[in-house]
C-alpha cells in the first residue's frame, strides 16, 4: 500500500516540492537580507530607542522591507492548494475513472486502503506545511515591528495555524470527493467551503479564545506612559476615545503631551480617556496552538466522515 | 470438510438490492456449480452489474444473501482472496505501466502469482513499459484479466469484459480466458451482451430481465429442453409434451411457439425445430412486454 500511494502521488508530490522550492527561493534570501539589515539597523543602528519609539535607522529599514508584508496575502491561499491538488482528487478521481472497482477488489478492505492513503498523504502534508509555516514565521520576525504578527493575514500565514488550515483544506477535499465522486465538482465545493470556515473562525471564534485586556488612559500623557503600556506584537481588537463616564466620542487614539495640550487637543475637553481592547502578544503561541487545534479536529471529524462514506459507495 | 457446499461456489437467496425506490435486482435465486463458465446475459440496466458487484463484496444485499464459498463477500477480504473480479471497462490505473500494475497486485494481496501474470502479458504481445492509458481496448482488458488471474481466483468474475472490443480482439480475449481456466479449473461468470461469442465459450446460462432471474441452468439442459414450434393458429391451449411458451408469434393462421417441453411433442399439427442458444436467449428478452413503454411515453402499445 505503501509503494502504491507513493507511485500514485509521486507527481503531485514533485510538483509540491517544486512549488515550494519557488517559494523558498523568494524567502530564504529575502528573509537573510531581512535579518541582517535589522540587526545593522534597528538593533545595533537604535541601540538607544526603542521598538516602540523607533530611530530613523528604523525607518530605513521599514521602507526598504515594508512592502513585503503584502506578500503574505498571496500565502493565504497555499493551504487551499493543498486541499484542491491533493485533497480533493484522493477519492474522486478513483471513483471518476473507476478503479475503485479494481483496487477495491484486490486483498485488502477499502477500510484499510482509505486509512492508509490518509495517512500517508496527511503525514508528508503535515511535514511539509509544519516546514512551511516556521519558515514564514522566522522570515516574518523583522517584520513583525512593523505590522503586528497577531493582526489578522499576518497571524494565519505563519506558525502552527497554516498546519491547521492545510490539514483542514485536505480533509475537506477528501470528503468532497467522497459525497460528489469528481474531481471537479469536488475542487469546486473545497473553494467556498474552506473560505466560509477560515473567514468564520477568524472573525468570530478568535477575538474570544482569550477574554481580551483592557487599556485605559488619559488624552494627556507623558511619553513615559504613552500607548498604555499595550506591547508591540499585541493584537488590537478596538480602540476609542470616550469621556469618563463611558459614552464614545470617536474611534481611534489620541495622545498628546502635557507642554502643548490645549493646541493638540483643538477643543476637545482634557479629560477624555483612550480605550484599547486587545489581546496582548504573549499569547501569540496560545492562539497559534487553539487556532490549529480547532481546524484539526475539524478536519478528522471530515476524514472520519469521507472513511464511512467510503464504505457505502459503489 | 466443506464438500458437500463446494458444488456450487456461487449461491444466491432471495437476493435484492435497491437504489432508492427501485430494485435493481429483486428475489434473485442462483446456484454457480463448480468448475462452470456461465454466461450471465440480459439486456442493459437489466441488473448484471449488481448481481456481479453484490457477489464480489462491492455492495451490501438490501434482501437475501450471496454466498461465495460459503461466506458473504461483503467486506470480506478472505473471500475476496478466491474471487478474481474485472469491472466494466476493465479500470486500471492509467498512468501505471502494465509492469508496475502487476508489481501493484504482489502489494495488495496475499496470494499473487507474479510470473503468471508477466508470461500472460508476454503472450498477449503488451509492451511491460508503456503506460496503461496508452495501451488499446482490447489490450488493456488483456492487462485487466492477467491481474484477476494473477489472484489465481476459484471465481472469475467479468463484468462485460469484451463490450468495448473489436470482434478480433474479443475472439483473442475469449480464447485466451477459456485456455487460462481451463488449466486451473476455475469457475467464472461472464456478462455480456454478445450472445454469439457466449455460444462458443460457455456451458452455463443465467438470463437475467427487469432484476430478475429468468432461466439459468447448463447450456445443454436448456437446448434440450426447449424447441421452436411451428403450426396452426394457436390460442393458448395445452399442447401435450409442452411445459410452457416463453414466446408465441402470430399470423392470421399460423402460430410460431418458442417453448419449454417436458416431454416428446408429438402432435402431428406441430412441426419441431431445434433452436439455437442465441435465439433461446433472445426469445426470453423478447418475451417481456414493453407496454409500459408505451404507457410512459403516452403512445398507442
Amino acid at each position: 500500500m505503501i509503494w502504491l500511494t507513493w507511485r500514485q502521488h509521486r507527481k503531485q508530490a514533485l510538483y509540491t516540492v517544486i512549488g515550494l522550492a519557488v517559494l523558498a527561493a523568494f524567502i530564504v534570501p529575502t528573509g537573510v537580507a531581512m535579518h541582517r539589515d535589522f540587526d545593522r539597523l534597528v538593533v545595533k543602528g537604535c541601540a538607544t530607542s526603542t521598538p516602540d519609539n523607533p530611530c530613523d535607522t528604523f525607518h530605513d529599514f521599514s521602507t526598504t522591507y515594508g512592502s513585503y508584508i503584502y506578500f503574505c496575502v498571496l500565502l493565504l491561499v497555499v493551504p487551499l492548494l493543498f486541499g484542491l491538488f491533493w485533497g480533493a482528487p484522493l477519492i474522486a478521481r478513483e471513483i471518476e475513472q473507476g478503479t475503485h472497482h479494481m483496487i477495491w477488489t484486490q486483498g485488502i478492505s477499502r477500510r484499510r486502503w482509505a486509512l492508509t492513503k490518509v495517512g500517508l498523504l496527511g503525514g508528508a502534508v503535515t511535514v511539509l506545511a509544519v516546514v512551511y509555516g516556521l519558515g514564514i514565521a522566522w522570515w516574518f520576525e523583522p517584520l513583525g515591528y512593523l505590522e503586528s504578527r497577531f493582526d489578522e493575514i499576518f497571524f494565519d500565514v505563519q506558525g502552527v495555524a497554516p498546519v491547521g488550515y492545510t490539514l483542514f483544506a485536505v480533509a475537506v477535499g477528501i470528503a468532497a470527493g467522497a459525497l460528489v465522486p469528481k474531481v471537479v465538482p469536488a475542487m469546486a465545493i473545497v473553494l467556498p467551503a474552506f473560505i466560509a470556515a477560515r473567514i468564520a473562525v477568524a472573525l468570530y471564534a478568535r477575538p474570544r479564545f482569550a477574554t481580551p485586556v483592557t487599556n485605559d488612559f488619559p488624552v494627556i500623557a507623558g511619553d513615559a506612559d504613552g500607548g498604555g503600556g499595550m506591547q508591540v506584537g499585541s493584537w488590537l481588537l478596538n480602540s476609542d476615545i470616550r469621556r469618563p463616564d463611558g459614552t464614545f466620542v470617536s474611534s481611534g487614539a489620541m495622545v498628546c503631551p502635557p507642554a502643548d495640550a490645549t493646541e493638540c487637543l483643538g477643543g476637545l475637553s482634557a479629560d477624555l480617556r483612550n480605550r484599547q481592547v486587545f489581546q496582548p502578544a504573549d499569547r501569540f503561541w496560545t492562539f497559534q496552538w487553539i487556532e490549529a487545534g480547532i481546524f484539526t479536529a475539524l478536519a478528522v471529524l471530515l476524514v472520519w466522515l469521507a472513511i464511512r462514506r467510503v464504505r457505502r459507495i459503489i | 470438510m466443506r464438500g458437500q457446499e463446494m458444488e456450487h461456489v456461487l449461491e444466491a437467496e432471495g437476493l435484492g438490492k435497491r437504489y432508492g425506490a427501485r430494485w435493481a435486482l429483486r428475489d434473485c435465486a442462483l446456484r454457480l456449480p463448480t468448475g462452470r463458465i456461465a454466461a450471465l446475459v440480459g439486456p442493459n440496466g437489466s441488473g448484471k452489474t449488481t448481481l456481479l458487484h453484490l457477489a464480489v463484496g462491492l455492495l451490501r444485499p438490501d434482501a437475501g444473501a450471496v454466498r461465495v464459498f460459503g461466506e458473504t463477500p461483503y467486506e470480506n477480504t478472505t473471500a475476496l482472496a478466491d474471487i478474481g473480479f474485472v469491472a466494466q471497462n476493465t479500470p486500471v490505473y492509467r498512468d501505471f505501466t502494465a509492469d508496475e500494475l502487476v508489481r501493484m497486485g504482489g502489494k495488495v494481496n496475499r496470494r499473487w502469482d507474479a510470473t503468471l501474470a508477466r508470461t500472460r502479458l508476454a503472450q498477449a504481445g503488451i509492451p511491460p513499459h508503456t503506460p496503461a492509458g496508452k495501451l488499446s481496448g482490447g489490450q488493456r482488458a488483456q492487462v485487466a484479466l492477467a491481474l484477476a488471474l494473477a489472484k489465481r481466483p476459484r471465481l472469475l468474475l467479468l463484468d462485460e469484459p469484451v463490450a468495448s472490443l473489436d470482434p478480433l480482439a474479443r475472439r483473442e480475449f475469449l480464447q485466451s480466458l477459456m485456455g487460462s481456466v481451463a488449466e486451473s479449473g476455475t469457475t467464472v461468470l461472464l456478462s455480456s451482451h454478445i450472445l454469439a461469442d457466449l455460444e462458443r465459450s460457455c456451458d452455463f446460462l443465467v438470463v437475467l430481465q427487469a432484476g430478475q432471474v429468468h432461466l439459468t441452468g447448463a447450456v445443454e439442459d436448456i437446448v434440450a429442453a426447449h424447441q421452436q414450434l411451428v403450426g396452426p393458429r394457436h390460442h393458448g391451449e395445452p399442447i401435450d409434451g409442452v411445459a410452457t411458451v416463453v414466446r408465441a408469434r402470430h399470423t392470421d393462421r399460423q402460430s410460431t411457439l418458442v417453448v419449454r417441453t417436458d416431454g416428446p411433442v408429438t402432435d402431428p399439427a406441430w412441426t419441431v425445430h431445434e433452436l439455437s442458444l442465441e435465439d433461446l436467449i433472445l426469445a426470453y428478452l423478447a418475451g417481456s412486454d414493453t407496454q409500459s413503454n408505451h404507457e410512459a411515453w403516452g403512445v398507442a402499445a
